[in-house]
């Protein structure tokens, strides 16, 4: 008798375990919020990147006007939105050989949503297309159009209102970009602060 | 007065002689660290933009029913001009005149695989069983360029892009044992076998599938002066290759449809090949000025 209640006792932890784990599963896919409450309608994310470049091994680029605009959205109660808007100027290489005629942003907008890795809210932007040329008269990359493609994953700090995208959240979130078919780098520190109808509220991922 | 005359002559050829030898050494390279590999650049002619340094290590080509796996280096060398429209770049032979290194690859089965002893003519025969006494068995297979290298051409763009020909190669199959003579050749620079490699897919015709390449990693190094490709793979398998012709010397005419009916079909379709290496490309600027840094 003894035995059988542990029995149930066991499979209804189990079960409880379970259903922890598939709420989690389920709360996997995070909305935006204002002041705590959830986006309603659209809003106008507007930035400049803190920090960025992008490394192909061996040539890192930055620059350093890394300017953005994504369009936000909850749709079914997760958040969405798209990078309509991403000028890119004064970009350099960390090379005295090589430097950067052009750079622009391609086949905008890029689709993006947020996701939950291991409780982190997560921003994935799909469909990322760079285009990069580079000058210089002993760079072997000279006159080569060089295109980063793919999709990168960035983790959200609420408290800091910030993007975080570098290989760690990359590989957590299962993105990859790609130049020269190689994997590269893209390190970037992003605010997320709202320019339209929610100025100056505090902005978070849950 | 023509003692004279003499010593002055003398004098006027030691000068052209120093001269001649101080050109030569001017045009050697002295080049340092990585740049050294491109020391059979032709990187002085200033027509000359990218240095190449490409060698394959494994792969194979298959050649109707016959298969060579790659098991000896292969190097490619020279170097490549400023692309046209279409992005292919004009190709300058190495200045060792090495431009594709000629590395024997084994052909498995050896003399037997390709001239079996049973159904030959007596003749032949004859000559193979006095080769096997010899041991005088193992055929070899090497890659030789069918053209001048001005036959190459490259895309660097459809090289990193895995789209279209990266590499375009005018090459013959060299057969060699001391049965086959010293002239026997599967393509010509008539009838060359041109392979139009990619990193991308391929569409061959049937019997052949798709089979795709790779451009590998890319590494830059020299502060972006040098782009390193390693496990580069280029493929083509929509190929077609003339019969193998001028084997078994004079009696060429008995030992060439033996061959061609060992090869099997060798028509489009039939024929792979895979060469999987790193692809070394310099910029020929930078490779001038470390030659010029380092007298």
């Amino acid at each position: 008798m003894r035995n059988t209640k542990t029995a149930i006792g066991a499979t209804l932890a189990a079960l409880a375990v379970l259903c922890a784990m598939f709420a989690t599963s389920a709360s996997a896919a995070p909305a935006w919020k204002f002041e705590s409450k959830s986006l309603e309608g659209t809003e106008t994310i507007l930035g400049a990147a803190l920090d960025s470049s992008l490394t192909i091994p061996g040539l890192t680029t930055k620059c350093a006007n890394f300017l953005y605009k994504v369009n936000i959205k909850n749709e079914a109660g997760t958040g969405k939105g798209e990078v309509t808007e991403l000028p890119l100027y004064n970009c350099t290489t960390n090379t005295d050989a090589c430097t950067v005629d052009k750079i622009g942003a391609e086949k905008l907008p890029w689709a993006s949503k947020l996701t939950t890795v291991s409780t982190t809210p997560y921003i994935i932007i799909e469909g990322v297309k760079v285009a990069i040329l580079y000058g210089g008269e002993e760079c072997v990359l000279g006159e080569t159009l060089v295109t980063v493609t793919g999709s990168a994953g960035g983790s959200i700090d609420n408290s800091k209102e910030t993007a975080t995208f570098n290989s760690s959240t990359l590989s957590a979130s299962g993105t990859e970009l790609k130049a020269l078919s190689s994997k590269i780098e893209w390190n970037g520190l992003f605010p997320t602060e709202a320019f339209q109808w929610h100025r100056e509220q505090a902005l978070s991922v849950s | 007065m023509q003692k004279h005359r003499t010593r002055v002559v003398c004098s006027a050829l030691l000068v052209v002689a120093l001269a001649a030898l101080g050109l030569a050494g001017s045009a050697q390279a002295k080049l340092t660290g990585l740049y050294t590999q491109f020391s059979q650049c032709p990187y002085l002619n200033l027509e000359v933009k990218k240095c190449l340094y490409s060698v394959t290590t494994s792969g194979e080509v298959v050649l109707g029913s016959k298969k060579v796996p790659i098991e000896k280096p292969v190097t490619l060398q020279g170097g490549t001009g400023a692309p046209g429209e279409d992005t292919f770049a004009k190709f300058f032979d190495a200045s060792n005149g090495i431009t594709l290194s000629k590395a024997p690859q084994n052909v498995p089965g050896g003399l037997l695989g390709i001239v079996p002893d049973a159904s030959s003519p007596f003749l032949v025969k004859a000559l193979i069983k006095f080769f096997l006494e010899n041991s005088l068995t193992g055929v070899n297979s090497t890659l030789e360029l069918a053209k001048s290298p001005s036959g190459i051409r490259v895309s660097e763009l459809n090289l990193a892009g895995e789209e279209g020909t990266a590499l375009e190669m005018p090459v013959k199959v060299h057969l060699e044992n001391p049965f086959l003579g010293k002239n026997c050749f599967v393509g010509s620079s008539t009838s060359p076998i041109t392979w139009k490699l990619t990193t991308g897919e391929t569409n061959p015709p049937a019997p052949n599938t798709k089979i795709k390449g790779a451009p590998g990693e890319a590494e830059l190094f020299e502060g972006g002066r040098i782009l390193t490709l390693k496990n580069n793979k280029l493929v083509d398998n929509a190929w077609s290759a003339p019969k193998a012709a001028g084997c078994g010397g004079i009696l060429s005419f008995l030992v060439d449809p033996i061959i061609n009916s060992q090869l099997g079909t060798t028509t489009a379709g039939h024929n792979t090949a895979i060469l999987i290496g790193t692809v070394n490309n310099g910029n020929a600027a930078a490779i001038r000025k470390n030659n010029t840094e380092n007298p």
